[in-house]
């Protein structure tokens, strides 16, 4: 049974859930297009627990994005690294992690709050370094993880998941 | 409208104006090792403020003074909610500052910078 502490109520919610909630609304709408207010009404959290809890929208955006990485990009990146065939990892690593609505947050991270805010960019860095760790030749790994970057902007825009065209890129990098 | 500044290890909330007089404060300093972030939250005057002791409460107009709820303390300063900005602290008389700024997003990445340095 929960007991009242000096310091105000106990926390009335799941913080795991509500950062992998929290995930998929800055996957959604990014950083700065995610308010306060489109928190606190999606997750169904008081807001003065939010701020109790993570300290500010930043510390519950970098707690999200590290679930990200934890729960999607590294788990992708283990699954991949026993794949043998270079184009079968790559069109995976494009399409592999599309299956939730969360999968954009690291290229949405990247691309907004990396830029701004040190660490950010070094978790942004940390999913892209494991990524280029499963993709093969070091020499070529940048590349082709922009590659995968790229073929994921183009899917959230309507542009189709860009498997085949990761296929036929190493294909033609093979020959 | 605050003014919120940081010099060596302290952030200084300066309350400007007749706001001192409604709010009956005009300085808050609090050591950067007891803020745990800053964000832009238009959203929070629309919530419930609880107890006011001491300050002022013209509800749409402005909230000022310190106001307990559900066992938090929080100062506020605000008359604009489209510029305020909330300030969590640990380990402080208060649980949070909500004060309106000139530019939330400014002051925002102020704090943010001064907790990375």
């Amino acid at each position: 049974m929960p007991t009242l502490t000096g310091m105000g109520r106990p926390r009335a919610f799941d913080e795991a859930e509500t950062v992998r909630a929290a995930a998929r609304l800055f996957a959604d709408r990014g950083f700065d297009g995610t308010s306060v207010d489109d928190l606190v009404n999606g997750l169904g959290v008081h807001r003065g627990s939010l701020y109790k809890v993570f300290g500010s929208k930043r510390g519950l955006y970098l707690a999200a994005l590290r679930h990200h990485l934890d729960h999607e990009i590294l788990p992708l990146t283990a699954a991949l690294a026993a794949v043998d065939h270079p184009g079968t990892a790559l069109s995976r690593a494009a399409t592999g992690f599309d299956g939730g609505p969360a999968a954009g947050l690291l290229l949405l991270a990247a691309a907004e709050r990396a830029p701004h805010d040190p660490e950010v960019a070094a978790l942004v860095t940390e999913g892209l370094t494991a990524l280029e760790r499963t993709l093969g030749d070091p020499a070529l790994a940048p590349a082709l993880v922009a590659t995968v970057l790229g073929l994921r902007l183009r899917a959230r825009a309507g542009g189709g998941t860009g498997a085949d065209a990761a296929l036929a890129l190493t294909n033609q990098l093979k020959e | 409208m605050a003014h919120v500044s940081v010099t060596g290890d302290t952030l200084t909330v300066e309350v400007e104006g007749l706001d001192r007089l409604w709010a009956l404060k005009s300085r808050i300093e609090i050591p950067l090792r007891n803020i745990r972030g800053a964000t832009a939250d238009p959203g929070i005057t629309r919530e419930p403020k609880g107890l006011r002791a001491p300050g002022t409460h013209f509800p749409g107009v402005i909230v000022a003074g310190t106001f307990h709820r559900d066992g938090e303390k929080v100062f506020w300063d605000v008359k604009n909610p489209e510029l305020a900005v909330v300030v969590e602290l640990s380990d402080e008389k208060y649980t949070r500052l909500v004060v309106e700024v000139t530019d939330p997003r400014a002051t925002v990445a102020l704090i943010e910078q001064a907790l990375r340095d």
